[in-house]
């Protein structure tokens, strides 16, 4: 070893500093990745994450009192260092507390000075109740009212399992209430907006009124509005019922509150937990999310809308990019004649893929929206113009504009897996007497089909993380109904969807209380990112293993 | 196994031929391929053509069609008017004489009577459009305002247009008995404003007057005389011509026979209005020709529009003056001159256009842009002319009394070169300048469409970008390809290349929500560790390679640098985040204007010391997010380009002796550069077009300056906000569609560029 360390030139000549300086370059770029990734990681995990509630005692002066209560009570969402405001101040550590109960304090974070807290407990009584409205109540259990009978104290033998029992009870009827008013009601409305139409083409077309077309509206209309009639009345008396009976609970700040059962959705003694239970409770929050519908401008609830928008558009876009794109990768690489033009069209097309999205968004507004829905509705539509149809987003313009941005990206891949395909295999199969798209079926399609695969997974994952064109071409903060239901025709292309990245934006910025949706929107950007990274190392997964055949399996 | 010998076959004809199926689907299928392939590359290029499409019109001029002439007979008109549907035009003739001409129906030319209460001689008269409202001014020092009442009547699915004029009170004004020459009239709802001008004796007099109108639970009331002025005294030389401004009625304007003119304010009292002189100027006073031949206001009466005999035209708008504190007109525009000395002239209820003309020749003008819409010369001569309500119609009456009519189509007066690229003097703004504010609360909003903000915004946010992301990703690329072991570039590559693919939505949201409230308050801290972290690598390296080689060997093997400066660079990037918070106390205190504390905050420190603003969703933001997104492109290009550099030449060079450094930057990077340019410009395109993280983490305001602490609006962040809401085939809509035109060739020319420049790279790699 003795050589090299005379040959070492002087580090100022050697430029060995340097080397350090680039290095730093890769740690700073390292870093920032996995600090991202860990930042969003951490935070969407922990929303999920079941918290002990405090109960904090404050100084009589402490400025973080509600109304005057000397207890303050919730879960510690974050300890931070107060920002000295003056130059002669000392820094001082602050909590900021979930606190819940808007309904009751009129907001649901507050800020505390550690300065001002007297003492700390942790009751083992504190609940944390999950609500239909005005997001999380914490507070004491203090009794059951129940129709008919005595009220149940809190500290009664059979409260828990009572109150276990009532609030499946009201899931089940909150289920069953859904069902009346989604499915069945919805199904009715549908028929009935048909023949609302059709009575409607009637007086476009100067029908005669009395005319026996009119009369068979007429007559098909009544048994359903009987129906609607029956089944809204069954749905109000399962209402009635939700509301029969009463949780009665006190407030961290003295109050007692009286919550009919149906607004429970479920509830939890957050200092009885144990490890496990919480981890219970975690899977639980989790499953909620990713199954449930959003509730409260979103705020609450699950995305699963979002989850399910996502996923058909990503669909219905894979189902146009492939063939298009395949069909002019192949006509480059395969038939066209090599030239000039084609190399400009090579680099023309690639060059697609770099332009922005909100140029495709604003092609598929002007051309797609405008231009072929608004035909088509002029065509088959006219009895229910002014309101459009399939003139305005929807979730076909939108797979389709995404489609349209994502085919240059099928067509490179496409391109690239034809060229790997070696000539070997054309020339024997040429040889062997087969014709060209015989070869290109049996041969070159099929050995290129992984890289085709590849790009499409790319398209799939650059479409669902796609949101500025989206914005232009169909999607909403909340649609009503999903695009696939029960309704004929089933699937619904017309709809405006919901999709995770959109619901990202609207959540942190068209939110009333983007503080509360913090845990929702990184959660959902968890969502999101597993998705997007799901694809992508999907792609690579697969793009290691093409390498690796064709590296074995050279004619 | 016995093998039976095999025959030799025969060739047949048959048996080498293909099956004439076979033929036939390979000849469709690439039939199909061709039409297909053909059909989707043209369908994709297509969008730039669509796009195209729907921009043109913005740079069209307005097409004028003549629809046809009716002759009335009226050869002595003196008003011209015309309803909102252009289908029961109106004319008053010398004599006071109301006639209406049907252009839809059957009912040809006929008068109708206002039903005044006395019977006088008229011999003045002005038209107010907006107010569909004659004033008619008499020889005796009297006026009278008639209404002329248009309806619509629908009879089954026909419409018919039907007039009922109305006169009201006769009201005396001025010298009683002394013929009125000229009336002024402005509305604006609640408050009429009229002017007149009288010959008293060869000595002009103007007299004004305020009509207020009540407004009840029934409707609009009775119109009462409120007071009466005399605006003589207050004038020197001999008035020509009076003014009022027309939709707000609160001022008169009086030019005089040398070219002087006089601007009256009429300022709200408690009793009375009180009236006040408050400029005096000369609009062509440096024209050997300074006297005026009209004056007249154009829509939304803060614009006056001058002519003088020679043809020459100005603009004066109302403006508060850098200096001043109340509004007072200045020129803000030359327009194109006149073949003569004007004699017609009819502004547009819907922007800034309007109609002149010498008796032979018709221009539209367009006021804001100080452009002309359409120019033609007549073979008549006309009297009077008029715009439609929707500016969809132009009236014009000849001498002869003919009245033509043509369909005016001008749907985009507001944009053209001028307006989208130019600085515009608007009204009310002191000096030209790049603006865009689409949409505004009033009904005379008037929509600036500037694209420079946007476009400097664009590439502000991209600037910004950039300023962080090369150096680091060149950085990072340089180390990848040429220092690191091999064993680690499988992991670091796809590591750096997921951030790639990470949706610009979640960066976006991580920069507003996340890091935008956290930088506000360490702002310094963020600016030392940008200092002190390069500083410390940089003090690493000396250290290190100071030491003997036995030393660096043993701990960190080349190629594992990265690893071993990392807990230092943590140790630096901590070390700053704690002293930026001490440094701010020590060095950017300064006063609290609010509570006159001395305070130790670089917000206000910046407010104050730079003069600019600080918002908390600014450039850094952004540039730093964005750089995440232009990180991974950038460096995975260029680690290609620097990787694909021949190994012959690196060997060659750390043969002749050379360092590893001095290979890298002697050899390797002149080799790559056409390579590591490509990858910047990709970068580039990427974070042009970047929508949702400056949507998300500025405030989309559309300013220019290059303030680091204010935010921007982008192209694709102002497309994002403003098209969902602008009507289709609107001007702001195909504005919009520019913006995406805008940003489609910006990003097509530096990927082109790019690419080419990467073939080139290639093609000089086949020859070494």
């Amino acid at each position: 070893m003795r050589w090299r360390e005379s040959s070492k030139p002087r580090s100022g000549l050697s430029g060995e500093p340097m080397v350090w300086i680039t290095a730093m370059g890769l740690t700073v770029g390292l870093v920032m990745v996995v600090s991202l990734l860990g930042l969003i990681l951490i935070n969407g995990v922990t929303a999920f994450w079941p918290k002990r509630v405090v109960y904090l005692e404050l100084a009589s002066e402490s400025p973080a009192r509600l109304a005057g209560a000397p207890i303050l009570a919730g879960e510690v969402v974050k300890r931070q260092h107060k920002t000295a405001p003056a130059a002669s101040q000392r820094q001082q550590v602050e909590w900021q507390l979930f606190v819940g109960n808007k309904e009751s304090y009129g907001l649901s974070f507050r800020y505390v000075d550690i300065d001002d807290i007297v003492a700390q407990r942790y009751p083992e009584q504190a609940m944390s109740i999950e609500r239909l409205e005005y997001g999380d109540a914490i507070g004491e259990p203090l009794a059951l009212r129940i129709q008919g009978e005595d009220e149940w104290p809190s500290d009664s033998p059979g409260f828990a399992d009572r109150l276990e029992h009532l609030v499946r009870e009201v899931a089940a009827r909150r289920r069953e209430i859904k069902r009346l008013e989604h499915s069945a009601i919805g199904a009715i409305n549908a028929r009935m907006t048909q023949l609302r139409l059709q009575r409607r083409t009637l007086e476009r077309e100067d029908a005669p009124s009395g005319a026996a077309a009119y009369l068979a509206i007429e007559d098909a209309m009544a048994p359903l509005q009987a129906r609607y009639e029956n089944l809204a009345a069954e749905a109000r008396e399962l209402r009635r019922l939700q509301d029969e009976n009463q949780l009665v609970y006190r407030i961290p700040s003295g109050d007692e509150v009286i919550l009919p059962l149906g607004q429970i959705v479920g509830y939890y003694f957050p200092n009885q937990l144990g490890f496990w239970n919480r981890l219970g409770l975690f899977a639980h929050n989790m499953w909620a999310f990713l199954s449930q519908e959003p509730r409260e401008a979103n705020t609450e609830g699950g995305v699963f809308p979002a989850i399910f928008g996502t996923f058909v558009m990503t669909v219905l876009m894979s189902m146009a990019v492939t063939p298009f794109g395949v069909l002019a990768a192949m006509y480059l690489r395969e038939y066209a004649k090599q030239g000039v033009i084609v190399r400009t069209v090579r680099i023309a097309v690639n060059n697609l893929a770099g332009v922005p999205s909100i140029v495709f968004g604003v092609f598929g507004i002007g051309f797609f929206v405008y231009f072929v829905g608004g035909s088509i509705d002029e065509l088959f539509f006219h009895d229910a113009l002014p309101t459009p149809t399939f003139g305005t987003g929807g979730m076909i313009w939108a797979s389709l504009t995404l489609a349209l941005m994502t085919v240059p990206v099928v067509i490179v891949a496409t391109e690239e897996a034809l060229t790997a395909v070696p000539r070997g295999m054309r020339e024997g199969s040429l040889a062997c007497g087969a014709s060209k798209w015989q070869t290109m079926q049996r041969i070159v399609l099929p050995a290129s089909a992984p890289g085709i695969l590849t790009g499409l997974i790319l398209a799939m994952a650059r479409g669902a993380g796609e949101v500025a064109p989206l914005m232009l071409v169909g999607v909403v903060k909340l649609a009503p109904t999903l695009p696939v239901d029960s309704v004929f025709p089933f699937i619904h292309l017309d709809r405006k969807f919901m999709h995770l990245g959109f619901h990202i934006f609207d959540l942190g910025f068209q939110s009333p209380d983007s503080e509360a949706a913090k845990p929702m929107v990184f959660a959902t950007t968890l969502l999101l990112i597993a998705l997007v990274m799901a694809l992508n190392v999907g792609a690579i997964w697969i793009r290691d293993r093409l390498r690796r055949k064709y590296a074995t399996g050279v004619f | 196994m016995a093998v039976a010998p095999a025959e030799p076959r025969v060739g047949s004809a048959g048996q080498f031929g293909t099956a004439r199926s076979t033929l036939l689907i390979d000849r469709c299928m690439t039939w199909f391929i061709t039409i297909g392939g053909l059909g989707v590359i043209i369908a994709v290029l297509g969008i730039f053509v669509f796009i195209l499409s729907q921009i043109l019109p913005l740079f069209q001029g307005a097409s004028i069609q003549p629809l046809r002439t009716v002759s009335t007979g009226i050869s002595d008109a003196k008003v011209l008017g015309v309803d909102e549907w252009t289908a029961l035009p109106m004319i008053v003739n010398e004599d006071g004489v109301l006639s209406f001409v049907d252009l839809e129906g059957e009912r040809g030319t006929f008068q109708a009577d206002p039903a005044f209460q006395e019977s006088r001689i008229f011999s003045a008269y002005v038209y107010d459009q907006q107010a569909q409202r004659v004033v008619f001014a008499t020889t005796q020092g009297e006026f009278a305002l008639v209404d002329v009442n248009y309806e619509p009547v629908y009879d089954g699915g026909t419409r018919t247009i039907v007039a009922h004029p109305e006169a009201g009170a006769f009201v005396a004004l001025g010298q009683p008995g002394v013929p009125i020459a000229q009336v002024a009239y402005g509305d604006s709802g609640a408050q009429k404003l009229v002017a007149v001008l009288q010959d008293v004796d060869g000595a002009p007099q103007v007299h004004a007057a305020l009509l207020e109108q009540k407004q009840t639970l029934l409707g609009t009331g009775k119109t009462v005389l409120k007071a009466t002025y005399d605006l003589t005294p207050l004038l020197s030389g001999t008035p020509q011509m009076i003014g009022v401004t027309p939709q707000t009625a609160n001022s008169v304007v009086v030019a005089t026979t040398v070219g002087q003119v006089f601007y009256f304010y009429f300022e709200a009292g408690e009793d009375v209005d009180e009236v006040v002189l408050r400029q005096v100027f000369t609009p062509f006073q440096d024209l050997g020709q300074s006297a005026i031949a009209s004056m007249d206001f154009v829509f939304g009466g803060v614009s006056l529009l001058f002519t003088n005999t020679e043809g020459a035209s100005r603009v004066f708008s109302l403006f508060v003056p850098p200096d001043g504190d109340t509004r007072l007109f200045g020129q803000t525009k030359t327009l194109p001159p006149l073949p003569g000395a004007a004699t017609f002239y009819a502004p547009s209820l819907r922007n800034k256009a309007f109609l002149i003309g010498t008796p032979s020749w018709l221009g539209l003008r367009y006021s804001t842009t100080a452009s002309t819409r359409l120019e033609m010369d007549l073979s008549y001569d006309v009297s009077l002319a008029r715009l439609s309500g929707k500016y969809d119609r132009v009236l014009a009456l000849d001498t002869g009394g003919d009245l033509h009519v043509y369909r005016l189509s001008d749907p985009h007066p507001e944009a053209g070169m001028a307006a989208l690229f130019g600085k515009v003097w608007y009204e009310g703004g002191q000096a030209p300048a790049y603006t865009w504010q689409s949409t505004g609360a009033t009904d005379d909003f008037e929509p600036k469409l500037s694209m420079m903000p946007l476009i400097f915004g664009t590439l502000k946010g991209t600037f910004y970008a950039m300023m962080f992301a090369v150096p680091l990703a060149l950085l990072a690329a340089m180390y990848t390809s040429q220092f690191l072991h091999s064993n680690l570039r499988t992991i670091v590559k796809p590591t750096m290349e997921i951030m790639a693919s990470l949706p610009s939505v979640i960066l976006g949201f991580l920069a507003a929500l996340w890091l935008a409230p956290i930088l506000e308050t360490r702002v310094v801290s963020f600016v030392l560790i940008v200092m002190l972290v390069p500083a410390v690598a940089l003090l690493m390296g000396y250290v290190w390679s100071s030491m003997p080689g036995t030393v660096t060997n043993r701990w960190v093997k080349p190629g594992y640098e990265f690893l071993a400066v990392f807990p230092l660079l943590a140790l630096a990037a901590y070390g700053a985040w704690l002293l930026g918070p001490v440094v701010e106390r020590w060095v950017f205190v300064v006063t609290d204007a609010a509570t006159g504390e001395r305070v130790a905050d670089f917000r206000l420190w910046w407010v104050q010391i730079a003069g600019l603003s600080f918002e908390q969703r600014n450039s850094l933001v952004v540039g730093f997010i964005m750089g995440f997104a232009v990180i991974p492109i950038i460096f995975t290009i260029a680690e290609d380009a620097l990787s694909n550099v021949p190994p012959e030449l690196k060997a060659g060079s750390l043969a002749l002796g050379a360092s590893r450094w001095q290979t890298a930057m002697r050899i390797v990077l002149p080799t790559a550069s056409a390579g590591i340019f490509s990858a910047m410009m990709i970068g580039l395109g990427r974070a042009v077009g970047e929508t949702m993280i400056v949507l998300m983490a500025t405030g989309n305001t559309p300013i220019v300056d290059w303030n680091i602490f204010s935010g921007m609006r982008t192209l694709s962040a102002n497309i994002a906000v403003e098209l969902p809401e602008a009507p289709q085939f609107g001007t702001l809509y195909r504005t919009l569609f520019l913006g995406a035109m805008l940003l489609f060739l910006m990003t097509f020319l530096i990927n082109t560029l790019a690419e080419l420049l990467r073939q080139h790279l290639r093609e000089k790699y086949k020859t070494v």
